[in-house]
């Protein structure tokens, strides 16, 4: 093996930040201020306790080439297929917004533009960097300062998206590359949508590792159907955060989907209900294998009165695989009347496999209910000899028996077609002996 | 409405029963601390020099510690410098008889509700080591105890009598570099209670033993340990309380359980230190390190505790379950009040195979109080069938206090099963209303639902402990209304 003698991803990045990015000065002051706090900081290690059981050096510790805009380079983005669903395709490779491979939306009410395009937005002004960089989270800073690409879709007030809008991510590299995409989604007062982001890998690509970092704002009385469906491969790492403000009276549902495939995952989704009558759905389903190691760490900040929020988490581990959850429950001073459940099962299926569960709930108000539940098992011996003793295969019954675990997760999706196609996914992950 | 106010008025003036002082002359050591404090401390004891030696260890460690960082509430600003480590009733070394000991202090421990004489007990109930600041003054029905074999004594005793025991197993559940108050408390424990069951034995009766503090500027860091010998049996159990005062006292104690095969240890605590005014002034910094090993085979580990006072209470009693099939329990019941804090939980280490652990905690909080669960629950990838049930609730009264749970739930084998569940809401505002319905007042209400909710962990306590908690979670309830 050549060893490369090169300077640290750090040191690259820091390098990096130089050009003013955008025209307007209040757009590049919150870049330097996120790049100072990021210079700070630099990386989190293991003694950070929100990295306590993920760690990240490994990942960090590569050479990576900065950046790899692939204009015009044809990429094949069947992986990303979804069975049955009639979407409007938004395609980005390596995070850069690629108007070539993507389908225009000719709806009255719905922008979409790249990063660079949006700039010029009043929406993007008002928005951009406004919430995420307030989460203490170095990566967030290190995305303000540097990242120069990415997609924004608002839909405007009273629209209702005709058609789910898919976005497709996808790593593409001939050498080791790490790029950074920074999105902004707006749902003005009473719009509705729904967005699928899938990720996914190039055969044949290089190691990537992308830190992607979205903003969501979903005003008075919007609803928004979030789904994320991991389907990268391998060569493939992420650090995604996402942040979500939500305004009074509306609804925010993440489906939050992980699938054998993708090394290194660490996904961080924060919703602030920074308004009373908000309810929040988290939902997620992780199956893995071989070496993958994905931690999600989830906020629900109860900040005003009659918020209303659901989370639940289900985790399946095969092989050695290592599986990290995190789901905090803030209930501040004035969120009287909060109704709050968080629920988090594991199922190991391998002696290999290791669960690290930190359900967390920090309660500042007295008139709530807040709930919580972990628990961690395996196969139901008994249910399989149940099944087995009826006819049914052991395959079969494994198979059966986790669809059954995962059940109570995906028959919360609302879009039918994507639920079939999760159900579809986890059978495709399962391992047999 | 104006009636619960004037009743949560009440509440947070409720007075501290026992924060009265004892006039006797003391021997206190001058503040500060270097070697020399600890070389002090040790020539007191009259000390072997390996004792010595390890302290000196511990101290030297314990300098280079920063003081943590990560638990859910600020770390109140400490100046080890500025206490003094050592502090004795001025007597005669030794009492033999309780003839000996200083009226005043019978005196003292008789208005705790804690009699010394052993006549004057109902036969043998509970076997008592009385820990007046840094000293033990008084144990009783040590004679008794000896004809089974049994071993209860103070741990200065301990270390001149049983030597040989004290050397093999002291440190080796909480480390001196476990953390910066274990190593505190290892470079300058003054005393606490030794304890040996021996193999197949049943302690006859109850052991207990009780912490006051007296002294001013000064703190107090006793050390218990505790050893069951294979199939033996003990309950034990440890009260305290303190003297009201307006600065803040330092009590940072390291508690060492070890249970060989069969053998079976119940270490119950109703913690009652002096908890500071309603404004937040003075109480004890309850900075404790409780762990128990079960070392052999079926070997069973149980801690309750009932936390009331302190004004901070940090304390996470564990269980490292070494032995196969052993078992860890806590049972928690923690209530804060007006600026009190709590930051308390458990840790469950599971190596060996098949060994279960189970935990209950209920914290209950009001005025402007915190109070945390911290839990971590771990399976090695050798513990086949573990298993683990973990429950904490927590009750809120008012609305300017907080609650919060922190549970680390690890787990590396696949035969593990883990469960937990965590509840937080406030009174039931039905609950008091049926009550109230049958003629029962707000107040005898609330006192009612508490001792409910509470009713699983004040379950394990022994008789006489359960009767005492019972009446100091009503009394330090009195007048909230949800």
């Amino acid at each position: 093996m050549i060893t490369q003698v090169s300077s640290s991803l750090y040191q690259q990045l820091v390098g990096s930040f130089e050009d003013p990015l955008f025209a307007k000065e209040i757009l590049e002051s919150r870049r330097k201020e996120a790049f100072e706090k990021f210079k700070d900081t630099g990386f989190p290690t293991a003694k950070a306790e929100e990295w306590r059981f993920t760690n990240i050096q490994p990942v960090l510790n590569q050479d990576y080439q900065l950046g790899a805009h692939l204009p015009g380079q044809a990429v094949n983005v069947d992986a990303a297929n979804i069975e049955g669903v009639d979407a409007y395709r938004v395609v980005l490779v390596n995070g850069f917004y690629r108007h070539d491979l993507s389908d225009t939306i000719e709806e009255q009410g719905i922008v979409l533009s790249s990063f660079a395009d949006a700039a010029q937005l009043e929406a993007f002004n008002k928005h951009f960097a406004q919430y995420a960089d307030k989460a203490e989270n170095p990566f967030v800073w290190l995305n303000t300062a540097l990242a120069n690409n990415g997609f924004f879709i608002e839909i405007q007030a009273g629209k209702i998206a005709q058609k789910p809008i898919h976005i497709v991510h996808i790593s593409v590299a001939d050498s080791q590359t790490f790029f950074q995409t920074r999105n902004l989604i707006v749902l003005d007062k009473n719009a509705e949508a729904q967005i699928i982001e899938t990720f996914v890998t190039e055969d044949g690509s290089s190691k990537t590792f992308g830190n992607t970092v979205t903003e969501i704002v979903v005003d008075e009385n919007a609803k928004l159907e979030h789904y994320y469906l991991q389907q990268a491969r391998s060569q493939s790492s992420f650090n995604n955060h996402t942040e979500i403000i939500q305004r009074k009276y509306s609804l925010y549902n993440n489906y939050n989907c992980t699938f054998p495939g993708a090394s290194f995952v660490r996904n961080t989704i924060n919703v602030r209900m920074d308004d009373p009558n908000i309810e929040s759905h988290l939902y997620g389903i992780t199956l893995l294998s071989d070496n993958q190691l994905v931690d999600n760490h989830t906020v629900v900040d109860h900040m005003k009165p009659f918020g209303e929020s659901y989370e639940w988490y289900k985790n399946i581990l095969q092989d050695s695989s290592t599986a990290v959850f995190n789901g905090k429950i803030f209930v501040r001073l004035d969120a009287q009347k909060t109704n709050a459940f968080q629920q988090n099962n594991n199922m190991l299926l391998s002696a290999n496999a290791t669960i690290n569960t930190k359900p967390q709930l920090e309660i500042f108000a007295d008139d709530v209910k807040c709930s919580h539940g972990c628990t961690i098992g395996q196969f139901n011996e008994d249910a399989k000899f149940y099944l087995q003793s009826r006819g049914i295969g052991e395959e079969q019954a494994r198979t059966l028996l986790v669809h059954a675990f995962a059940f109570d997760v995906t028959e919360r999706f609302k879009n039918e077609t994507i639920r079939n196609h999760v159900d579809h996914l986890v059978e495709l992950g399962l391992k047999h002996n | 409405m104006s009636s619960e106010k004037q009743l949560l008025e009440e509440l947070t003036t409720e007075e501290y029963k026992y924060g009265f002082t004892t006039n006797i002359e003391m021997d206190i050591a001058p503040k500060g601390l270097t070697e020399d404090t600890i070389r002090f401390i040790s020539a007191k004891k009259n000390e072997p020099e390996w004792l010595l030696e390890w302290r000196l260890k511990a101290y030297r460690y314990f300098i280079t510690m920063p003081i943590p960082t990560w638990q859910n509430f600020k770390h109140p600003d400490v100046d080890f410098q500025d206490m003094s480590y050592y502090a004795a009733p001025k007597e005669k070394p030794k009492y033999d008889s309780l003839d000996e000991v200083d009226p005043e202090l019978l005196e003292t421990f008789k208005k705790l509700g804690i009699p010394l004489d052993e006549q004057k007990i109902l036969s043998g109930v509970v076997a008592v080591d009385a820990v007046f600041d840094s000293v033990s003054v008084k144990t009783t029905f040590q004679k008794k105890l000896k004809e089974q074999g049994v071993i209860f004594s103070s741990f200065g005793e301990a270390v001149q009598n049983h030597p040989e025991l004290v050397k093999k197993y002291l440190g080796t559940v909480v480390p001196s570099t476990d953390n910066i108050y274990a190593a505190l408390n290892a470079a300058v424990f003054s005393d606490g209670s030794f304890v040996y069951i021996p193999k197949g034995v049943r302690c006859p009766m109850e052991l207990s033993t009780y912490f006051r503090i007296n002294a001013e500027n000064t703190g107090q860091f006793e050390r218990t340990l505790i050893i069951a010998d294979d199939r033996s049996y003990v309950s034990y159990l440890e009260g305290c309380t303190a003297p009201m005062r307006d600065e803040n006292q330092m009590h940072a104690a390291v508690v060492e359980l070890i249970a060989m095969e069969d053998a079976e240890i119940k270490y119950s605590t109703v913690q009652n230190w002096y908890p500071g005014d309603k404004d937040g002034n003075g109480g004890i910094f309850n900075f404790v390190t409780k762990r128990g090993i079960c070392k052999g085979d079926r070997s069973k580990i149980s801690w309750t505790q009932v936390e009331t006072g302190s004004a901070i209470t940090w304390k996470y009693p564990g269980v490292i379950l070494k032995g196969d099939s052993s078992v860890g329990e806590f049972y928690s019941v923690a209530l804060t009040r007006n600026h009190q804090v709590a930051d308390t939980g458990t840790k469950m280490m599971h190596i060996g195979k098949n060994t279960r652990s189970r935990i209950i905690s209920k914290g209950i909080s009001a005025g402007v109080s915190h109070n945390s669960y911290r839990g971590l629950v771990k399976i090695s990838k050798g513990a086949d069938g573990a298993r683990n049930y973990t429950q904490c609730d927590s009750m809120l009264i008012g609305d300017k206090c907080g609650a919060h749970t922190f549970p680390y739930i690890e787990s590396k084998n696949e035969s593990a099963m883990l469960e937990h569940e965590a509840t937080t809401s406030k009174i039931g505002e039905d609950q008091v209303f049926y009550l109230n319905q049958r003629g029962i007042d707000s107040e005898q209400a609330v006192g009612l639902i508490v001792n409910g909710y509470a009713k699983e962990v004040l379950n394990q306590l022994p008789m006489e402990f359960a009767v005492e908690a019972q009446k100091l979670l009503a009394i330090s309830l009195e007048g909230s209304v949800g």
